[in-house]
């Protein structure tokens, strides 16, 4: 199952990393972070410990919804990173779900998006992930999404990056 | 369905359709629909079975709409949205508009939803004085050439890449390369600052879980997102069918939506909003309206029409249809085009409007086989032309017809009128009929004769 989900997300022009131990994952977000630019937005719900920590102490700015100018500083974010709630892997997709200190726009805004998931949060189907979701709770908004922003508005030939990000990047948890 | 923005000139179908076929860089552009026609098919293909689980689950919630509706009302209000009833376009619009003046806003941020074409919005916006951009890029590009969408999902498949580049870089004030990623990245730069400065977005509804109170909107650009977190207020605009009674069904339907729509597996965001901006949340809209819109939709309930508002907008009736593979959407002038256009537009408007767009339908019923939601749509065409003053003009023929071959004596006798009429009657007089069709020959001795002769 995590197999197919890791292809999906690969055809539909994700980059998929691992899975892997976290201390491993710690390291390979700060380089991805890194090489996307020199300015991170980072949710709270990613689920790995002090990892603005870690971010700053690789020498990026990162901003955090509860501190001031959030939406100025993740307007100039080169990468959002967040966690997920929940991922499908048939058809694939990552489910973020909106909460304090886990905003909807940093997923959105910068030109690249960094989604750090636990390879047990993904399940079969789309409708294993709705029963889930609503026993949980339905937060206010969750968005599934399944790869970079996409357009076939010219010609009917697929463009990426139209206003969501161009680049999405999966870094799973073992 | 008013404040038409007609972009192929024409009396009638008929005539639009002959001016788009004779139009060489719209035909060039038309042949971009066969891109999506093999991927759709694909998955279309994978999964044969749901089309009856969709078909059936489309059914269940036509069959109670009053009962899921209000169980849907009270679901979106029971978590913090405010539900609006609209019967016409008109009632929809003011409700809109009230909305917008109560919070001053100045600009409006539009993602792409053929029912806020259908109430033409956008132009009643501008007309209160606001700025209403569409920010769809196949939308912005039609929105600022001055025309409408010519295909639900692509709205400017009719544009070539250097038509598209010349309508950006009109807007543009400079040159830009005929190029998409350059053509892209301009848009999206130029959008982001709408994004930033809009206090109302405004979206369709693809479905609406009457069970959990959710709003479902399927999206590939990121667009509709930003409509639904920027903005400090969000206006749904949902047409009353777009219920589904669970969030389980939408786990059946979308896959079939977007894979008849683009052939994708699921479109690339999928957003089910719940509720507006939650506490302690930094984004998503203070406020989330949810306008109902009926617009003639609920009388076609227990009529041989009822099936039509099981369509969930996919497109794919569009893709396939020889008519408009050749003619494109604004031949049909109507918001509304293709197979499913043809029997929409003239039951929303109630009859006044596209009566002749039935006829302009070779009823090959590749409709009827692309629909997900097995609509009937061939067999409505046809039930919609018995319908029309050019239909009833002609029954006393068909009827004088239907009694001559009831009986072999006179049907003997009319045919053999049929022979010598074929040689004397001058061809100008037939010239209604055969201007499209051949006119087929009678044999000069007729099979029976034949049959009799060589088995006497």
């Amino acid at each position: 199952m995590i197999d197919r989900f890791i292809e999906e997300l690969r055809t539909n022009a994700c980059v998929v990393h691992g899975p892997m131990e976290i201390a491993v994952a710690r390291g390979v977000i700060v380089e991805r972070a890194r090489a996307a630019g020199a300015r991170a937005a980072c949710n709270g719900d990613v689920p790995l410990p002090a990892l603005v920590q870690d971010l700053r102490h690789a020498g990026l700015d990162v901003c955090t919804a509860d501190e001031g100018g959030w939406s100025t500083r993740l307007a100039g974010a080169d990468t959002g990173i967040t966690g997920a709630r929940i991922a499908v892997a048939d058809p694939a997709a990552i489910g973020l779900a909106a909460a304090p200190g886990s905003p909807r726009a940093t997923s959105l805004v910068p030109h690249t998006h960094l989604c750090v998931l636990r390879v047990t949060d993904v399940v079969p189907t789309l409708a294993d992930a709705f029963a889930q979701v609503v026993a949980h709770g339905l937060p206010s908004a969750l968005t599934w999404i399944s790869g970079p922003s996409r357009t076939g508005d010219l010609e009917m030939i697929l463009t990426l990056g139209v206003h969501g990000p161009r680049t999405v990047e999966v870094v799973l948890l073992a | 369905m008013s404040g038409h923005r007609i972009t192929t000139p024409g009396r009638d179908f008929q005539e639009r359709s002959a001016r788009a076929v004779a139009d060489p860089q719209l035909q060039h552009a038309l042949r971009n629909l066969d891109r999506r026609l093999r991927t759709a098919e694909e998955v279309a293909a994978a999964h044969p079975e749901w089309k009856e689980r969709a078909a059936a689950i489309r059914r269940e919630t036509l069959a109670d709409l009053d009962g899921w509706l209000l169980r849907l009302e009270r679901a979106l209000a029971d978590r913090g949205m405010h539900v609006h009833r609209a019967e016409t376009a008109d009632d929809a619009r003011d409700i809109v508009l009230d909305i917008a003046r109560a919070h001053g806003a100045r600009t409006v941020v539009k993602g792409k939803s053929m029912a806020t074409e259908e109430i033409d919005l956008g132009t009643a916006l501008e007309a209160a004085g606001m700025r209403a951009i569409e920010t769809d890029l196949g939308e912005y590009i039609v929105q600022l050439a001055g025309e409408r969408p010519s295909h639900m999902i692509t709205p400017a498949i009719h544009k070539t890449l250097p038509q598209i580049r010349d309508v950006l870089a009109h807007e543009a004030g400079h040159e830009l390369p005929v190029d998409r990623e350059a053509l892209t990245a301009w848009a999206r730069d130029r959008l982001r600052i709408e994004f930033l400065r809009a206090d109302l977005g405004i979206t369709g509804v693809n479905f609406a879980a009457a069970d959990t109170g959710t709003l479902v909107l399927v999206t590939n650009e990121g667009n509709g997102r930003y409509c639904t977190t920027l903005p400090r207020v969000h206006i749904a605009v949902m047409p009353v069918e777009k219920v589904v009674p669970r969030l389980a069904d939408v786990a059946v339907l979308l896959p079939l939506l977007t894979g008849h729509a683009t052939g994708q597996r699921l479109s690339n965001y999928v957003t089910m909003l719940s509720g507006p901006r939650g506490a302690g949340e930094v984004d998503g809209p203070d406020e989330l309206h949810v306008v109902f819109l009926d617009n003639r939709r609920r009388v076609l309930l227990g009529t041989k029409f009822e099936d039509m508002l099981a369509c969930i907008r996919c497109g794919a009736c569009l893709n396939v249809c020889p008519v408009y593979r050749h003619v494109s959407g604004h031949a049909y002038d109507a918001v509304y085009s293709g197979p499913m256009g043809k029997v929409l537009t003239p039951l929303l408007s109630g009859g006044a409007e596209g009566a002749d767009l039935p006829f302009g339908s070779s009823l090959c019923r590749a409709c009827n086989d692309a629909c997900p939601v097995q609509i009937p749509l061939a067999d409505m065409i046809v039930h919609l032309r018995a319908g029309t003053a050019t239909a009833r003009r002609a029954r006393p023929a068909w009827q004088a017809w239907s009694r001559a071959w009831a009986s072999p004596r006179s049907y003997r006798a009319t045919t053999a009128l049929a022979r010598l009429g074929a040689r004397f009657v001058p061809r100008r007089l037939l010239r209604g009929w055969t201007a499209t069709r051949d006119l087929p020959m009678p044999a000069r001795v007729p099979f029976r004769t034949r049959w009799d002769r060589e088995h006497s």
